[in-house]
């Protein structure tokens, strides 16, 4: 009882990670029509910015906010000098975002050295509660919190607000909303820029889940939001939480029984929806 | 043109012969393995319009295999061709699945599902290790032949020739006109009445093969392999030499892999200088943008787009002269 409930507390910090780092790939994919290969690297700058501000000011809470405007601040750059420039060309976009992927990793390397770095959470997150003999490590139930709300977070923006019905009905129709004469680049740039904000936090809350970070863990988990935009639809965000999810219990699970195969597991179920539904899980449109 | 390339291919045939230095042979070598691997790549890339972010898989199953064949075998020209085979073998089924699976959807589903095969066999190089000997490695004797360095330098650039003349055929083909085609308007090829899905494939497969030829050649020079023929940076080798060197071009494939090997070796160099050079491929990374951004076509493109305007001003003033 004791193991499964750790696992299971384990698949769901995982997959929230994933999920922060999807949702925004998604979201992107799906009004922009970029799959934004990048995003590992926005990750990974996530994780550096924010523990190196952590440690300046001893806070974390500085370090979680420093994280998401450097994101913000990023996602802007790279939208309006970089992705802008070769809308609309996918193959130009495909490679142009690997290229900026290198750049980002490197440039890491070159300021914070390319030795891997070691983080710790801050003192009221160490440790774990012990519920009816279950031991509970505080920081898991800590990241599970803070995903949840950020999916009620974006879902309420997508639901309830105007900019969130502009941003469905990008994803719908590009053309139509630009005829109804609104801004849609306005648009992009604001996705953009909140999902580049999403992946620098899901970056800076895995250092002290993982203890080390270092330059290559944004293709490392990249790989994996890339297996759950597919699992769950590409352009669907409900989906890719779902997705983010099933990817992060099955790790856990799969890592404590068979770990030599718990990639290989995620792979076959990216391999088995690209066969029978192409649109995703939980897709509607193709 | 033609007198170039003629000229420089007896430079590079009789240079081992003249000068005796087993570091620039040795690059050049790499230089050679390179340029197919990049060649390869650029039949996807340049001329279907298929990205994949994963062509090391390809170039490591060919570098394993040898490996393993030499090292759990004799080191004879006999299991040399049998690895051969069975790299042709293993990287022809792989990437006939990779293509089939994605190739009939949208063109970021290529690049992603081999992005992530590509992760998978990394770890599974790291973790076979009853066969791989894990993330250390192991070191193999080469067929007798292969020993002397002259010779495999002069095995690789007949390779990269013959690579060369056979996809200068196959891109001039009927088969490679449509594959020219799908990349220009996949649509409008459909429509035409070509089943696109069945020449991408034949174009994917053709590609994953002799990226696996290059990983061979790859492994033999340096008689050891380790799961580093695996990682991204391969890929992203084959992607910069592509797009700096000219896509759609076959030459600029060669040219790309001998600037970005060339440069590789000199930068290294340097970072005994100043460390940012050991960062040497931010740089690369950096021209790659930009490159990407405005030469789409890269260097032969552009030099050769730049040559033809000027014959078109020329011959437009010819005929201006002739009219007045």
């Amino acid at each position: 009882m004791d193991l499964i409930m750790n696992l299971t507390l384990n698949g769901l910090a995982t997959g929230m990670l994933i999920f922060l780092l999807a949702a925004g790939l998604t979201l992107i994919f799906g009004l922009m029509d970029v799959l934004n290969f990048a995003h590992g690297g926005l990750f990974a700058w996530g994780a550096y910015s924010g523990l190196w501000i952590y440690a300046k000011t001893d806070s974390f809470v500085i370090g979680i906010v420093g994280a998401i405007l450097t994101g913000f601040l990023l996602g802007i750059i790279i939208e309006r000098w970089i992705i802008k420039p070769v809308y609309g060309n996918h193959v130009q976009q495909i490679l142009i975002t690997l290229g900026l992927m290198l750049v980002l990793s490197e440039m890491l390397k070159v300021i914070w050295g390319p030795n891997q770095l070691t983080a710790s959470p801050p003192d009221y997150l160490k440790g774990s509660w012990e519920v009816g003999g279950v031991i509970i490590i505080k920081y898991r139930i800590f990241i599970i919190l803070v995903g949840f709300l950020i999916f009620a977070g974006v879902q309420f923006l997508l639901k309830k607000t105007k900019i969130g019905l502009v941003v469905r009905a990008g994803v719908m129709n590009k053309e139509m909303v630009q005829a109804l004469g609104i801004n849609i680049q306005k648009v992009f740039m604001f996705v953009f820029m909140i999902g580049a904000g999403m992946a620098a936090l899901g970056g800076v809350l895995l250092g002290p889940y993982s203890g080390v970070i270092h330059a290559g863990m944004g293709m490392e988990f990249a790989i994996l939001a890339f297996i759950v935009v597919v699992i769950g639809g590409m352009g669907n965000f409900k989906g890719s939480v779902l997705a983010a999810i099933l990817v992060g219990l099955s790790g856990s699970f799969m890592a404590y029984y068979v770990p030599d195969l718990s990639l290989a597991v995620n792979m076959l179920l990216m391999a088995i929806v690209l066969i029978i539904r192409p649109q995703g899980l939980f897709g509607a449109k193709g | 043109m033609t007198a170039i390339v003629l000229i420089v291919a007896a430079f590079l045939l009789l240079l081992p012969f003249v000068y005796e230095s087993r570091n620039l042979l040795i690059l050049l070598t790499q230089v050679f393995v390179f340029s197919i691997f990049a060649m390869s790549y650029d039949l996807l890339l340049g001329f279907t319009g298929i990205v994949s972010f994963g062509h090391a898989m390809f170039f490591g199953i060919g570098a394993y295999s040898m490996g393993i064949f030499m090292k759990r075998f004799e080191p004879t020209l006999g299991y040399f061709l049998l690895a051969v085979l069975t790299t042709i073998v293993i990287t022809g089924f792989v990437s006939f699945l990779v293509g089939l699976l994605t190739l009939r959807l949208k063109s970021h589903f290529y690049a992603m599902l081999t992005l992530s095969l590509s992760g998978l066999f990394l770890v599974l190089a790291e973790k076979w290790r009853t066969l791989t000997y894990g993330n250390d490695g192991f070191t193999f004797r080469v067929p007798e032949l292969f020993i002397d360095r002259t010779n495999f330098y002069l095995l690789c650039m007949v390779v990269m020739v013959a690579v060369f003349l056979i996809l200068k055929r196959f891109t001039n083909s009927p088969l490679g006109r449509v594959l020219q085609a799908i990349r220009e308007n996949e649509q409008r090829t459909e429509s035409l009445g070509f089943h696109v899905l069945h020449y991408k494939i034949a174009a994917s497969v053709m590609s994953g093969v002799l990226a696996g030829i290059a990983g061979i050649l790859y492994a033999i020079s340096l008689r050891f392999v380790n799961t580093s023929v695996f990682a991204m940076d391969i890929t992203l080798d084959a992607l910069l030499m592509t797009i700096i060197g000219g896509v759609g071009t076959l030459v600029g494939a060669i040219i790309g892999a001998g600037l970005i090997e060339f440069a590789h070796h000199w930068l290294t160099e340097l970072a005994k200088e100043h460390w940012i050079f050991e960062r040497w491929i931010i740089f690369f990374g950096i021209i790659y943008i930009l490159v990407v951004m405005f030469f789409p076509r890269g260097i032969v493109g552009t030099l050769s787009s730049i040559s033809w305007k000027r014959k078109k001003q020329h011959s437009a003033k010819k005929e201006g002269k002739l009219a007045g």
